[in-house]
């Protein structure tokens, strides 16, 4: 009886979960009356406003991954192998961006950076800083979580003391030891981070940076089968970014298992 | 002149003195053992040697010269570690290679090196593994093999065998003592491990609440301890609590039994002291000359080589180790029995026992 209960659990999931998005497939492949054609596709895809918003979204998506990376890798580090106490007041921090709505978050940019001292947004490249800025906050949680995560699962203060008895520096010793051991765990950061980035509509809007998500916005106000080849594209992205995940976890040995501990 | 010299080594966290006046001489080539129990302060003595603890006070120098603020990573004194330290991301070669490697060494050399290394600790075929596919014991052995590649001026083991199995443990405790002798490399090797030290050392420094008891050979810290704790501390001791009758003579007494040690010690006649003696210098029966106690047997342990007896003597437990013959009767329990030991095999603790 058992067993029979678990299918149906498992067929409901199925159904809930691709239901919409056998929905959604279906209905952007309609664009044409009366048959199935990648018609909507091939519209979204020519957009140059497609082009060019999707192309400044990702290399907003990059530098705000870069820049975290770079940011919270190290001051993680740091606090894991020298200051324990100060972990309970970055996790709080860490948390804070989900407490503050996005709209709130671009208002205070906005006053802050409008005028002098810090005029940043009379040029493009100002504006963009700030909004890489404002990703990084946005994605702060997920990726502190992720680097948390790696850094407990890893014996981060004898790995370093090993490393340095073996006359590694420091530079050294964060790009060879740290960074590879954890692989997996950046990479579903800079992932998550990804994600938000490449969805995000209110800071963008507010900001009047034409990325990703304005477009999509106003894809939807404006077209029918448009939208739905859209986020079908999304999907497929976004499901191969996770399996290139898997595969580059899989791929490295080691970074799977944690060996560093007395078994 | 010493190879390693530390002088007045202190460390304090807080209020609590971790390592205390700390003094070692050591000759290149030398294997000590720090020994003691758990919380001591051995491995904050070894981590400032590495340079991974800053001391509070005083000097390590190294050749002659002092490195106590040098940075671990310049200090070229290998380590390894309790919990192995492999880094999991490389495999066996690229972790022996890797000090070698950051020190921009041509990968021809490193790789002749890891091979000469990878034969030496016995992995020769284990160069593409990694460390999640090796046994514990293998794991180590690769952790010493990393530490040695870049030919370190000082080896520091932090009780490098203690998450092994006994077996294991036996087995590369001798091969760590041989590649040691072979490479003449001055090590360090931290346990609280009786056996392990005293099999192992040229040297033996015991420690306690962070301050060093004795240094010396394991058989002097067996068999001449210069204190109480190290007496305890370092096999099996009976203590006997007695009262002087002529210390000028070396004579004492339990209750009503009288005892004689071979030395004469400075004490008040009627003043009490302590006399320590080792388990195995108790024989049954009378002799000669020999001292003699009286009691009765709680009971025995056969351990093979010897039998382990635990006799209760008036108010004081003692413990004989008797050697095995196969003639032998074995004391039932409770049995009275009389035991000797020679003079020579007893001496006075200068301190109480904690
Ligand atoms: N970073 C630290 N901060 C505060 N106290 C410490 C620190 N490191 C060690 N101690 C204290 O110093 C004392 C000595 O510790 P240490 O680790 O040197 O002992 P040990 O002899 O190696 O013990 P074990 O056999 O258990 O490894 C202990 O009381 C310990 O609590
Ligand atoms: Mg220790």
């Amino acid at each position: 009886m058992k067993f029979k209960w678990a299918w149906v659990w498992i067929i409901l999931g199925i159904v809930y979960f691709f239901l919409p998005l056998v929905a959604t497939i279906n209905f952007s492949l309609k664009a044409e009356r009366g048959r199935y054609s990648f018609r909507a596709y091939q519209i979204v895809l020519q957009d140059p406003q497609f082009i060019s918003s999707f192309t400044l979204s990702i290399q907003i998506a990059l530098l705000t991954i870069v820049f975290s990376l770079l940011l919270i890798v190290p001051t993680v580090y740091w606090a894991h192998l020298r200051l324990p106490q100060v972990r309970p007041i970055l996790e709080f921090i860490a948390f804070l961006p989900f407490v503050l709505p996005a709209v709130v978050l671009v208002f205070g940019l906005i006053r802050i950076y409008s005028g002098p001292p810090f005029a940043l947004f009379n040029r493009a490249w100002g504006t963009n800083l700030i909004m890489v800025g404002a990703y990084m906050a946005l994605a702060l949680p997920y990726m502190y979580r992720s680097v948390d995560t790696g850094l407990r699962a890893i014996d981060v203060r004898t790995l370093t003391e090993a490393a340095q008895s073996l006359g590694a520096s420091w530079p050294v010793i964060l790009w060879r030891v740290i960074f590879p051991n954890l692989r997996t765990a950046l990479l579903s950061g800079a992932f998550l981070t990804f994600a938000i980035v490449i969805g995000e509509y209110t800071i963008a809007a507010f900001l009047g940076r034409f990325t990703f998500g304005p477009y999509l916005a106003l894809l939807v106000r404006n077209r029918a089968y448009e939208p739905a080849a859209l986020s079908i594209l999304s999907f497929a992205i976004t499901w191969s970014i996770m399996g290139l995940i898997q595969w580059l976890t899989y791929r490295a040995p080691g970074s799977t298992q944690v060996a560093a501990g007395p078994r | 002149m010493p190879f390693l010299e530390i002088e007045h080594l202190h460390k304090q966290f807080g209020t609590l003195n971790a390592v205390a006046d700390f003094n070692l001489q050591m000759h290149k080539g030398e294997f000590v053992s720090l020994l003691g129990s758990s919380g001591c302060g051995k491995t904050t003595a070894l981590r400032m040697i590495a340079g991974f603890e800053a001391p509070t006070g005083g000097i390590i120098r190294l050749n002659g010269r002092d490195v106590s603020r040098v940075p671990a990573n310049r200090r070229h004194i290998g380590m390894v570690f309790q919990s192995y330290a492999l880094f999991p991301n490389m495999n066996v070669a690229d972790n022996i290679g890797f000090g070698l490697k950051i020190k921009g060494q041509p990968a021809a050399a490193i790789q002749a090196k890891v091979h000469e290394l990878l034969a030496l600790i016995q992995l020769p075929d284990k160069g593409r593994s990694y460390p999640y596919q090796l046994s514990g014991g293998q794991q180590q052995r690769v952790a010493l093999a990393r530490a040695l590649a870049i030919e370190p001026q000082v080896l520091l083991l932090d009780e490098p065998l203690s998450a092994l199995d006994a077996k294991t443990r036996v087995e590369l405790r001798q091969e760590i003592r041989d590649i040691q002798k072979k490479l003449n490399m001055t090590t360090i090797y931290v346990t609280h491990d009786q056996e392990e030290a005293m099999s192992l050392s040229d040297r033996v420094v015991v420690m306690n609440k962070g301050v060093i008891e004795q240094i010396g050979t394991p058989f002097a810290i067996y068999n001449y301890p210069k204190t109480a704790f190290t007496a305890s501390f370092v096999g099996q001791l009976n203590v006997l609590p007695v009262t002087v009758t002529d210390g000028a003579a070396g004579e004492c007494r339990f209750y009503d039994q009288p005892l004689k040690l071979k030395e004469a010690f400075a004490a008040a006649n009627q003043s009490t002291a302590t006399i320590a003696l080792r388990p195995e210098e108790l024989r049954l029966g009378q002799q000669d000359g020999h001292n003699h106690l009286t009691g009765i047997v709680e009971n025995n342990t056969f351990l093979g080589a010897i039998i382990r007896l635990r006799l209760r003597v008036e108010q004081t437990t003692l413990l004989a180790d008797l050697f095995n013959e196969r003639q032998m009767v074995i004391p039932r329990d409770g049995e009275t029995i009389t035991i000797n030991f020679p003079p020579h095999a007893c001496w006075i603790l200068d301190n109480q026992l904690n």
